[in-house]
């Protein structure tokens, strides 16, 4: 025995008090003794002994006084009576009050041993039975937790999950489903089937109305018909029994509305790219059949006209090509950006020095104030120049002859505040909320003549994102725009 | 062409002064006259004035949909109701912009005669005009 047992001896009589007490301890227990029933309260109510041995007949408190006390207090300890006034009435009130057993006094010690012994394993069994029963109450928590935390996971998925038995009927669900499929109300073990758009029902049919079990997953796309626009992607999975057979499906439901606009987005600026492709080379063509047809006859200096014509169209084609390779560029770039510190004065001579044919032929003043000992830019120096280049160039071309630019950099605590402004043609409330859209060109019978991709300032705009930026406008219809151009210091 | 026969007045409207150019040189060389417009409301303009016999207007010219929008405002005049008008266009299924006028619904809000893609062929685009001529 690693642990002894313990053992408490309620008696009056002292001589049998510390007579047991010898004989258990020589046999390997621990022994306590009471002297009488109120001392045998107080021990037996506030330790926990294996076993108590109780005199029925104590001059304070009557024995099954002292059984009760001790019962109600320790349910476990198992508890004898002892009496030299062995009688069917005591002994059926003993029982009652959850004695184990009845000792007979006199009692030689072999019988005492005996049954403390018997006694013993009766409380190790009580023992072993409350252990079991507190492991099988935890396990039963645990059970609950373990459930309640996966409703928590699965609450928490914005995917929406159904999970449905073999024939159909739902077995598991989160709200994020419900919300999805614009369900109001479903409760377990309701057939589902009919309530799901058709797209999902033919997909869980695969696996419930298969002869065989089905391993793989299937997605399908569906564009919900809710209250709202949805497209959503579907994946079935089936659950498999252990024995092999088809549990049920798992349904997982993912909202990809947002990817399916961008989607959309670009496949329309696709075609707008096609089409912008296409009507440079259309003009070209055209030319190219009239100079080779013979019917129509042209002179030599009508073809050197035409082919002129075809260059110009073509030059513009490849600046289009270059624009729309610099976009695709800036959107991998942002990483690989090569930041270094600007002269802000030497960029914009260097940007005015590039455009000054078109400056000149245009008879355009420019003015630069730059204010004084201004910081360096952190920025990359190829798209600063493309940034200034872009929007400068438009204040040439979309000016009037021997207008003027007017370009003022200044600085406040967090960004370079760069203005500049023409005296061109100006923009329309209408066209000014269309300006930074692809391909947008304001055309009117002031821009017939002017070139461009209608990029310019996509790219711009781009850029500035790019830096965390930002870019107004200002204009008057006919009097002049000013582009204002925030960039972080 | 008989000599009694009067020449057929063509109005074509294009912002691409290129392409404005080159059709008109072809449709001259088959025996038409040709006045042109760069615009949409240049060519409603032209249309009242000239009361062609034909117009064949490009789709995108100010707007994506000058156009149809010229053609909307040549059908509401007199002379529009007995006059045939293309729309001459590069947008077609391939790029993305779905339409065409074959059927009643969409000739019904496409005002048009018919649509003629570019880069057009001329002979398509004189067919159509011979078969309206004849009836």
């Amino acid at each position: 025995m690693n642990k002894k047992p313990k053992i408490l001896i309620v008696d009056d009589e002292k001589g049998l008090r510390l007579g047991t007490k010898r004989l258990l301890e020589s046999e390997g227990y621990y022994v306590e003794t009471a002297e009488n029933g109120t001392i045998g309260i107080q021990l037996g109510t506030k330790k926990d002994f294996d076993i108590a041995v109780i005199d029925l007949k104590m001059p304070d408190i009557d024995g099954t006084a002292v059984l009760k006390a001790i019962k109600e207090a320790k349910p476990n300890t198992v508890c004898f009576i002892a009496t030299a006034y062995a009688s069917y009435d005591s002994a059926v009130e003993s029982t009652r009050l959850g004695a184990y057993s009845y000792i007979p006094k006199p009692f030689t010690p072999d019988e005492f041993i005996h049954e403390i012994e018997k006694g013993y394993k009766q409380r190790l069994l009580i023992l072993e039975a409350e252990k079991l029963k507190q492991e099988r109450e935890e396990r039963m928590l645990e059970l609950a937790n373990e459930k309640s935390r996966l409703n928590t996971i699965i609450e928490s998925i914005t995917s929406g999950v159904l999970v449905v038995n073999s024939t159909g009927e739902i077995v598991y669900y989160n709200h994020a489903a419900l919300n999805k499929l614009d369900i109001e109300e479903i409760s377990l073990g309701e057939y589902i089937l009919d309530k799901l758009p058709d797209e999902i029902t033919e997909s869980v049919n695969k696996y419930l109305k298969s002869d065989q079990v089905i391993y793989n997953s299937y997605t399908v796309e569906v564009e919900l018909k809710t209250h709202r626009e949805l497209f959503v992607d579907v994946t079935c999975s089936p659950v498999v029994h252990p024995d092999g057979s088809l549990a049920g499906v798992v349904i997982v439901i993912k909202n990809i509305t947002e990817f399916k606009k961008i989607e959309l987005l670009k496949s329309q600026f696709v075609s707008m790219v096609a089409h912008e492709l296409k009507t440079p080379i259309a003009a070209v063509q055209g030319f190219l059949k009239i100079i080779l047809d013979d019917q129509l006859n042209i002179d030599r200096e009508k073809q050197k006209e035409y082919l002129q014509r075809s260059t110009v169209r073509l030059e513009g084609l490849l600046t289009l090509v270059n624009d729309l390779l610099d976009i695709s560029r800036m959107e991998i770039k942002s990483k690989k950006r090569d930041i270094e510190e600007l002269d802000v004065k030497e960029i914009f001579d260097s940007t005015l020095q590039f455009l000054e044919i078109e400056i000149k032929k245009k008879g355009i003043i420019v003015e630069l104030n730059i204010e004084e000992e201004i910081p360096p830019l952190k920025a990359d120096q190829n798209e600063i120049t493309r940034l200034l280049t872009n929007i400068l160039s438009n204040a040439i071309k979309y000016n009037k002859s021997n207008g003027t630019i007017n370009i003022e950099v200044q600085t406040n605590n967090n960004y370079f505040l760069i203005d500049i402004a023409d005296t061109g043609i100006g923009l329309t409330p209408e066209e000014k909320e269309k300006l930074f859209l692809e391909f947008y060109r304001a055309k009117n019978e002031n821009t017939r003549n002017v070139s461009g991709t209608g990029l310019g300032l996509t790219i711009v705009k781009r850029i500035i994102d790019s830096y965390h930026g930002k870019i107004t406008v200002d204009s008057t219809y006919g009097e002049g725009t000013i582009f204002k151009i925030q960039l972080p210091k | 062409m008989k000599l009694n026969e009067k020449v057929k007045k063509i109005l074509l409207v294009d912002d691409d002064i290129d392409l404005l150019e080159q059709n008109k040189m072809l449709i001259e060389s088959k025996g038409f006259e040709v006045v042109t417009a760069e615009s949409g409301s240049e060519g409603y303009e032209m249309f009242k004035k000239e009361l062609p016999d034909a117009a064949i207007i490009d789709l995108i010219m100010e707007q994506h949909d000058s156009g149809f929008v010229l053609c909307h405002r040549i059908k509401r005049t007199e002379h529009g109701k007995i006059t045939p008008v293309y729309i001459l266009t590069s947008a077609t299924y391939e790029t993305g912009f779905k339409f065409s006028a074959s059927t009643d619904e969409e000739k019904d809000w496409i005002k048009c005669d018919g649509i003629l893609h570019k880069p057009v062929v001329i002979e398509e685009m004189l067919s159509k005009l011979d078969n309206f001529f004849k009836e």
